[in-house]
């Protein structure tokens, strides 16, 4: 009975490994899908209505899916101390708290620091441009790794586990 | 003295922290007095007094620093002030201005934004309610409604002082008939527009336009606005002076300054001799300042 209940939760286990793993990849396709649609948002709404900054972001925070409405907030919480911190530093802080975007996404994010809210919208524009097609480059390799990985982390849990089941029974 | 230093605090909250110290660290009674504060790289900042420059600690002003002005003054959003930038400065809120210098990026022979920063200077704005009071009746008609007036001083005189204490006695009917007034505020001297609200009083029953070239801006206000009386500081180009006398004759009142040290300087000069050949003004005020005092003197024109 016991050895049953033993294999049993072996199984669950590696089972649940693999699930987990293949919805950390999907995790991570939400999150630069959500940053992509951030940036559009913020290079639209600076192009066409030229928002300050701090309103923009706070707007951000309320219209974006998480993680990015996280990220504009605590942006626009680091317009409120500029005089203590500049707005790159905010921004640089933030990126590094997106943990789910891989190096090369938050490595596409970092420049915009130092761009937004201190040159003209035009440049500011062609910032975020350069910054959401190196994140539209991200998306195709978090997709990929998705179809490609995905299945076999979940196969990987499922096969592993009625293995181990075998052994131990 | 009190609301005077407060107005001086208030400026200095476009300072970096570590800058803000420094010009709080002066005696309020000192605070109040102080015109301007001074940034300029590697040497220490300095408060203006009319009685010349006060050093403020002995750090010198980085590049750095000034670049966090720039970022605190515009809250980190340039491109809402860059046609002020253009101009080499901005007003942020309290109606205090902040001139920036350095080396320009040109672009077409424009001046298309600044590069390096090289130096600052915040204007303490401080509004002087009712500075227009000792000369207000002379300047009615009988039936107690505001005559066109053109203000006369040289520079530094308290003109544009006047002018909207002026601006605001009217629009608010205090001791005459109240009236809508248009401001024609090219430099955003008159009322410091800061996010569309004027940080100046200027009344309740105004409009202002500002940043926009002021004969254009007259023009404007005359159609859009339907103002009784159209304002503008600073009477300069023949631009302006045709879209004055054009304005006149649309029946509307005006109130202008210029520099000039009295009417026959006026005439003297072919600019202002076609302003008062017109016959747009009915009063000049002229503005004289000796030892400090200051004191007023009202000519009937029409």
């Amino acid at each position: 009975m016991w050895k049953l209940v033993g294999a049993v939760l072996v199984a669950a286990g590696s089972g649940w490994l693999g699930l987990s793993a293949a919805s950390g990849l999907t995790s991570r396709l939400r999150a630069v899908q959500a940053m992509i649609a951030g940036l559009e948002l913020l290079e639209r709404e600076l192009w066409e209505h030229g928002t300050a900054l701090p309103e923009l972001l706070a707007a951000l925070a309320r219209r974006c899916p998480p993680p990015a409405a996280g990220f504009f907030q605590r942006c626009a919480q680091g317009c409120g101390q500029l005089d203590r911190v500049p707005f790159g530093e905010s921004w640089r802080q933030a990126v590094a708290e997106l943990e789910l975007l891989s190096p090369e996404g938050q490595a596409a994010l970092l420049p915009l620091g130092e761009v937004l809210g201190r040159y003209e919208a035009d440049s500011q524009r062609q910032a975020l441009e350069h910054a959401r097609q190196a994140l539209e480059r991200e998306e195709l390799r978090a997709q990929e790794e998705r179809r490609r990985l995905g299945r076999v982390y979940q196969t990987l849990g499922l096969s592993g586990g009625a293995f181990l089941v075998i052994l131990l029974l | 003295m009190k609301h005077n230093s407060q107005a001086y605090r208030q400026a200095a909250q476009v300072l970096p922290l570590s800058l803000r110290g420094e010009a709080l660290a002066l005696p309020e009674d000192k605070q109040g007095r102080a015109e301007e504060l001074r940034l300029r790289v590697g040497r220490p900042m300095t408060a203006v007094f009319p009685q010349g420059e006060l050093p403020l600690g002995t750090n010198p002003v980085t590049g750095r620093e000034l670049e966090q002005l720039l970022e605190l003054a515009s809250r980190a959003s340039v491109h809402t002030v860059a046609d002020q930038l253009r101009r080499g400065y901005l007003t942020v809120e309290g109606g205090h201005r902040v001139g920036l210098c350095g080396t320009p990026v040109l672009r077409d022979g424009q001046i298309h934004g600044l590069g390096r920063l090289s130096s600052a200077a915040i204007r303490v704005a401080r509004q002087v309610t009712g500075a227009a009071a000792p000369v207000e009746r002379e300047l009615l008609d009988a039936a107690g409604t505001l005559c066109s007036t053109l203000i006369l001083a040289p520079p530094g005189a308290g003109k544009t002082t006047l002018l909207r204490d002026l601006i605001r006695m009217t629009s608010q009917g205090e001791g005459m008939v109240p009236q809508r007034v248009a401001v024609a505020d090219e430099r955003g001297e008159v009322a410091a527009l800061w996010n569309g609200v004027p940080q100046l009083d200027v009344g309740e029953r105004t409009d202002v336009l500002e940043g926009c070239p002021k004969a254009q801006a007259l023009m404007m206000l005359l159609r859009a606005m339907n103002p009784q009386v159209l304002a503008a500081d600073e009477i300069t180009a023949p631009e302006d002076v045709a879209a004055l006398i054009s304005a006149a004759g649309c029946g509307v009142k005006l109130l202008a300054t210029a520099h000039g040290s009295g009417r026959e300087d006026l005439s003297r000069r072919p600019l202002y001799r076609q302003l008062m050949e017109a016959g747009v003004f009915e009063r000049l005020l002229l503005i004289r300042t000796e030892k400090g005092h200051r004191s007023y003197r009202v000519e009937v024109l029409a």
